[in-house]
């Protein structure tokens, strides 16, 4: 790390439990995204010494880190890019997926903004890790000055011989391109990302036998990793994998960036070293708080796919620790353990003023809209589900359905193609399984038994049609 | 080729089951236990697997007593020890419940649904046990309209559910790409073209989609996935050398639909718009029924056979008896099948006694056959279409396949999109060339001097294969002489095509490890067509790419027998089984076959027939199944042969412009109503089987040459398809293990040896003349363009399209009709506005033989100074217009280079 000290904007000071690493330049005084602003502050030096390595040193050190996916499934990086079969003759290509979209979730778009030589520099040292003369930053529609920053800091790099032929001086040669989503939260999904990068409707690919390290972009060796990880490489070369293992918890190293939104005082992102919190540190310290009078009800701890945490179970863990919702240490492994997942690192609190039925139709309704259409069970079971919460929260639902909405959804979970089921279906489920009775106090008893349907007006009509 | 894997084990709910590598858990199970046994909705085992419907899951252990996860069949690999559980109560439920939401937007009208009884949803749903669906009626797509826009493609999208199959046959089967999905989730919907019609997208109806729909969402007028039909045929389809298999149903006597099979090892579920749907010729009405004799007066008497045969028995026999049998002569059709060329040249060869038979590979293919001949020792392809899976690039020179050969074609293209790299020989910017690597876009008549240069850049890079050629070649050196002889700056500007290009293109094919070659009638078609196929030969030899899977010299076959017709013997100097006539003991051993005297004298050529009909030297002609007339170059001078005939028989389907020329006229049966063989472009020789009895009246052609042999005196058995093929056998040495039962379905390649032992590649260890030969040639200036270029200085090219076959006999009685209609004349822009020409416009084409009217197209997929057209229609008569150049070696027409020139009419 740069020693000198950082001086950030008025009233956009890091937390002091904040360990700012890959967001160190995020709101600093005095900062912008050009080319000058990064090497004045010792840019590019690890893409110059990587050139320079081994390249099977450098991914033996990004392993050495356990460094693991930001993006939200949490892969080891370093076993992400040993994918590449070593007989591969085909070219390799790298891809930063950029397209941050689960709810919840704004972290990427602070490095694409703020930093993106960052980004930069962490793409060529990848990139010449896993042998990759080209790669694609996938950046999402939604992010329209992302890309026009991106676009230009590529371009600044190229006029400075940090991309194109021959980078660095060396014999390593370079492109990055923005490709721009046109929208669709499916591309997310690397193999959907991949299709939309071919110019293709992103419908996901079959796993077997399109795992992308094999047989990715144009049926060639792709790497997909999160902006957040490619920024990882690079402090991991400047540390050094093994030194890099010490932040954070075994297992689950490093840092990481939480975006807190919902019911607590001051939502926003908190870069922390990973496991060295807890949810009840980052609700009471990090952001201040719940909101004057309120109790926490529920939390989604890591992007709106998560499976919710009510605010009063308990987890029993392996290692006999008994755990209470804020005890939980923020990290993969220990989330996981108490049935939900660290996901992309996006924490929505939510307090006693919240209605679950209302927040499961809302997460409903947004699966059912980003539902490529591709499996069937997704295509036709998440409009079911969110035309059943629909009925609920309209209170014209049956008691049945609440158990007919979990029965959908446990018929798409692990039955599709991609892992969009889980993130529909999980929700819902968790939802249900946790908030049962509040759910079904917002139905109609007396009509129990009965199949009812908010578009034939039966209920509306009193059952009478 | 295929690997040698040995297969390993697998329980499928408890019991073993032996598979391959690379084999998915669904290909298991559907090959032991039946398809079906799990259900499945997107699924088809001729498109890849797709795993969107989930219908298919299974519970999977990797062993014995582990854990078990759910999974979907269809694209799960199987592994050794793997247990499957097909019939859990989870897989059950979840199959139900999905299948019960597909249901929830689904009209339930079965009864009234074309495809009830065959219709996969349907069967899905029972097998899964559906009796009810849970769901209240809710938002759904039953509202959407019927597309019935399209002569052949319909479409019921409120049937749809959205299983990507027929998106997916579009694109992995046509290549097409018509077909997509539009929006997301539940609003996901398949769209044609941009969100349009069948009728205004750019679907070229193969079908391939209606084929794959497991409901009736997308289907074809004729219905052809309903249970009406009470007979179904496997044939093979009679409208290119692909020789697609068809499955024809039938009711009664009736065609009503036809489907290509999924296990044809050529055609894989595919066929082109004329195969699939251009059948309704069969039973038109214009068909001729009885047999007519031409009366004193001109006009022509309907007859009953016997009269007719009389007719023709006695005039033929006064003709032979006062002017020999040299006055008489027969072309056979490459239309028509194995058994049916082989009685023609029977009949004229060992019956009338001379060795004037020709058939239509005269005009097409002979130049190929004579070429490779030399080359290789062999006149055909001497690899498979199988080996377009293997090569690693692709060269296709004079040939347009995916409007001619339109099931290769998108064979060929589907390899190029997936990487393969293409090399596009041909004056024209073709529907293959956007997917080229490159496009050597030569002027009209210059591929020898093209050739040259690729192989003498071959030369010069040093990519020559020495070992090949020294091992398995001969006369190197000439050739090598030769080569060293050119200017390569005057052949570029003879070509017109950019040194460097043909530079890179020359290094790409040859240092390829496996590169294959395609030709078509843009090589034979030529003044020097057949040197132009042995300079093709010679680059396949230079580079070693010979003998092995993946390579070699492919002639993409016009007509669907025109191997066959050749192979049986359809040309005056080889008689069947390619023997040469003009030696002794050939002549010999056929006499002995035969029991009749071999004709000696060597016989005449087509163009040579209608020369000497003119000199009256030739007095009576036998024409079976074809129109000479509008498919000859220069129909003026054909018409003044058939004028000076004496006696004209024509067997044929319809009254075509030659038949109206005819003495005796023979309704013949179409492919539909006869059996026998066809042989493809890749030498398969398949079964074809009447799918309905002869039109009433009408005869199939092998019948009628076996009665009419009969009523010459000589014995003849009556007509059966395994009566005269093993007949063939006997006498074609590449036939001999060929019999009607062993050619099965999927039918054999020849040499086909004893025992049934067919030849997918030819000249593996040497060339069937024992040694390659190289041979030089130094490109020459057609003479039409010497002679008439300056007067006419427009080259006319000629060529067919997609919906139309040769002179449209069948086609023009189809829908293919509503599709295209008329013959149109291509002219670049730059020409066209120097002739104050646009689209749409009357457009005069002359030459010095004459003019024809023609609709113009204004397109830049032809260069300046370059016109093109087709010759389907009689209306239009292109034909009017071609000139008598011709191969020097085989005397095929040069159909591909005209001198012309075009004026505005309106």
């Amino acid at each position: 790390m740069a020693s000198n000290p950082v001086e950030y904007l008025p009233g956009k000071q890091p937390h002091p439990r904040e360990h700012r690493m890959i967001f160190r330049n995020v709101d600093r005084a005095g900062w912008d995204a050009s080319i000058d602003t990064y090497l004045n502050d010792g840019g590019y030096e690890m893409a110059k010494k990587a050139l320079k390595m081994e390249r099977q040193d450098i991914i033996n050190e990004v392993k050495a880190s356990g460094l693991r996916g930001r993006g939200g499934a949490g892969f080891p990086t370093g076993v992400k890019w040993g994918f590449i079969p070593p007989t591969n003759t085909k070219p390799v290509y790298l891809i930063c997926n950029a397209d941050e979209s689960e709810p919840g979730t704004f972290k990427d778009r602070y490095i694409l903004h703020q930093d993106p030589h960052q980004l930069i520099e962490g793409m060529i040292i990848s990139a010449f890790a896993v042998k990759a003369n080209l790669a694609y930053i996938y950046i999402r529609e939604e992010f329209p000055h992302a890309a026009t920053i991106v676009e230009k800091a590529i371009a600044e790099a190229k006029n400075k011989g940090f991309l194109g032929k021959a980078i660095f001086g060396s014999d390593f040669d370079l492109e990055i391109y923005v490709h721009r989503g046109a929208g669709a939260y499916i591309c997310g999904e690397e193999t959907g990302l991949i299709e939309s990068l071919e110019g293709k409707r992103p419908y996901p690919r079959i796993k077997p036998p399109y795992f992308p390290a094999a047989l990715g972009l144009y049926m060639s060796p792709t790497i997909v990793n999160n902006v957040e990880s490619l920024c990882h490489v690079k402090h991991i070369l400047q540390m050094g994998g093994a030194e890099y293992a010490k932040l954070g918890t075994p297992n689950n190293t490093g840092t990481r960036i939480l975006c807190v939104s919902g019911d607590v005082q001051k939502p926003g992102y908190y870069e922390v070293q990973v496991g060295k919190v807890t949810m009840g540190e980052v609700i009471n310290d990090l952001c201040g708080g719940l909101k004057p009078g309120r109790t926490l009800k529920a939390i989604i701890p890591g992007g709106s796919s998560a499976k919710v945490l009510k605010a009063d179970e308990t987890y029993k863990l392996k290692d006999g620790r008994e755990l209470t919702i804020w005890d939980i240490p923020m990290d993969f492994d220990t989330m996981a353990a108490c049935g939900s997942m660290a996901g992309s690192g996006g924490v929505m609190i939510m307090d006693d003023s919240r209605s679950m039925a209302w927040v499961i139709n809302n997460l409903n309704k947004f699966y059912q809209h980003e539902s490529c259409g591709q499996c069937t069970p997704c295509r036709e079971g998440s409009p079911w589900m969110a035309k059943i919460s629909d009925r609920i929260i309209a209170g014209n639902a049956s008691p049945d359905d609440v158990d007919m909405l979990e029965q959908v959804a446990n018929q798409i979970e692990g039955k599709t193609i991609c892992a969009f089921g889980e993130a529909a279906s999980w929700p819902t489920q968790s939802f249900v399984r946790k908030f049962r009775d509040e759910i079904k106090s917002m139905t109609k008893a007396d009509l129990a038994g009965r199949i009812v349907n908010e578009e034939t007006k039966l209920a509306v009509a009193g059952l009478e049609a | 080729m295929s690997q040698d894997i040995s297969p390993s084990t697998a329980f499928i709910d408890g019991k073993p089951f032996l598979f391959q590598s690379g084999e998915t858990i669904l290909n298991v199970v559907d090959r032991h236990l039946g398809r079906g046994h799990v259900p499945t909705l997107c699924d088809a085992p001729q498109l890849e697997p797709y795993g969107a419907c989930r219908v298919c899951s299974v519970e999977v252990a990797l062993q014995d007593g582990g854990p078990r996860r759910v999974v979907a069949s269809c694209h799960t690999p199987m592994a050794p020890g793997m247990h499957i559980f097909t019939e859990t109560q989870k897989v059950r439920r979840l199959r139900k419940n999905i299948v019960e939401l597909v249901l929830t937007d689904h009209p339930l009208d079965c009864l009234t649904c074309e495809v009830n009884g065959n219709c996969e949803l349907q069967t899905v749903a029972a097998k899964v046990g559906i009796r009810k669906v849970r769901y209240p009626e809710g938002e759904n797509h039953l509202d959407r309209k019927k597309d019935l826009s399209h002569p052949y493609m319909t479409s019921d999208l409120s049937k749809c559910i959205n299983c990507s199959r027929c998106v997916r046959a579009c694109d992995e089967i046509q290549g097409q790409h018509v077909l997509s999905m539009h929006g997301r989730g539940f609003n996901a919907r398949i769209i044609k073209g941009m969100d349009t019609t069948f009728e205004e997208s750019p679907c070229v109806s193969c079908g391939a989609c209606s084929q794959a729909c497991p409901t009736s969402a997308i289907s074809d007028v004729f219905m052809s996935k309903s249970i009406e039909a009470t007979n179904k045929t496997r044939t093979v389809c009679t409208y290119c050398g692909v020789g697609c298999n068809l499955t024809v149903a039938t009711k009664g006597n009736e065609v009503l639909s036809i489907q290509a099979p999924v296990d044809a090892e050529v055609n894989h579920a595919h066929t082109c718009l004329k195969g699939r749907f251009a059948f309704k010729f069969y039973n038109h009405k214009d068909r001729l029924r009885k047999p007519l004799i031409r009366q004193p007066d001109g006009a022509f008497k309907e007859a009953t056979w016997d009269e007719a045969y009389e007719h023709i028995v006695t005039n033929l026999k006064r003709i032979i008896a006062a002017n020999g049998p040299q006055a008489v002569a027969g072309i056979s059709s490459a239309r028509c099948t194995n058994e049916e060329n082989y009685l023609m040249q029977k009949f004229i060869r060992h019956v009338v006694g001379t060795n004037n038979i020709d058939c239509c590979a005269r005009v097409c293919h002979s130049p190929t056959a004579w070429g490779m001949q030399k080359s290789f020792g062999t006149g055909a392809a001497t690899n498979s279409f199988e080996d377009i899976g293997y090569t690693k690039c692709i060269m296709v020179i004079g040939a347009n396949p995916t409007e001619g050969h339109p099931v290769t074609g998108a064979r060929l293209k589907q390899a190029v999109m997936k990487g393969t790299p293409l090399i596009v020989i041909d004056p024209r910017r073709i529907e293959i060339v956007p997917y080229a690597k490159y496009h050597l876009q030569l002027r009209p008549g210059t591929n020898v001097a093209l050739l040259n240069m690729m192989a003498r850049f071959i030369l010069d890079e040093g990519l020559v294969k020495k070992d090949f050629v020294e091992k398995r070649c001969e006369n190197w050196e000439e050739f090598e002489a030769g080569l060293r002889s050119l200017d390569m700056d005057a052949l570029e500007k003879i070509t017109g095509v950019d040194k460097e290009l043909v530079r890179a293109a020359a290094i790409e094919y040859a240092s390829s490890e496996a590169a294959m070659s395609f030709h078509g009638l843009g090589v034979t078609e030529h003044e020097q067509g057949a040197k132009t196929v042995m300079l093709i030969s010679n680059l396949a030899m230079m580079t070693g790419n010979i003998g092995r899977p993946g390579v070699g010299v492919n002639p993409l076959r016009g007509q669907n027998n025109v191997q066959g017709a050749a192979d049986m013997g359809c040309q005056p100097h080889q008689g069947a089984g390619y023997f040469e006539m003009n030696d002794i003991q050939v002549q010999k051993r056929y006499s002995e076959f035969y029991g009749t005297n071999t004709p000696s004298e060597p016989g005449w050529k087509i163009p040579q027939m209608f020369d000497n009909a003119i000199a009256g030297n030739l007095k009576a002609l036998w024409l079976m199944g074809e129109d000479v007339v509008q498919t000859d170059p220069d129909a003026h001078h054909v018409r003044h042969a058939m004028d000076s005939l004496e006696f004209l028989v024509v067997q044929e389907i319809f009254m075509t412009e030659t038949a109206k020329y005819a003495d005796v006229i023979l309704p013949a049966a179409s492919f539909l109503e006869k059996s026998g063989t066809f042989t493809n472009a890749e030498r398969r020789v398949q079964r074809v089987n009447a799918a309905v009895k002869p039109l009433e009246g009408t005869k199939p052609d092998g019948q009628i040459m076996c009665e009419i042999i009969q009523r010459f005196g000589h014995p003849q058995a009556d007509y059966t398809p395994d009566g005269v093929l093993a007949e063939i056998a006997q006498i074609v040495p590449f036939f001999k293990g060929a019999t009607w039962e062993n050619l099965g379905e999927q039918g054999k390649q020849w040499p086909i040896r004893e025992g049934g032992v067919d030849t997918q590649i030819m000249h593996v260890e040497q060339f069937a003349r024992g040694k390659g030969h190289f041979h030089f040639f130094n490109w020459q200036e057609s003479t039409e363009l010497k002679t008439n270029g300056t007067e006419f200085p427009f080259i006319l090219t000629t060529g067919r399209i997609l919906e139309h076959y040769n002179c449209g006999t069948m086609t023009r009685r189809t829908g293919n009709s509503e599709i295209v209609a008329k013959d149109l004349l291509a002219i670049n822009p730059a020409d066209a506005r120097a002739k104050s020409i646009n689209t749409g416009d009357t457009v005069k084409l002359f030459s010095a033989r004459g003019e024809v009217e023609l609709e113009a197209s204004v397109t830049d997929e032809v260069k300046p100074g370059i016109l093109y057209t087709t010759f389907h229609f009689p209306e239009n008569m292109v034909n009017n217009v071609t000139g008598q150049g011709c191969d020097a070696d085989t005397l095929c027409p040069e159909y591909k280079v005209v001198a012309a020139d075009i004026v505005k009419v309106s």
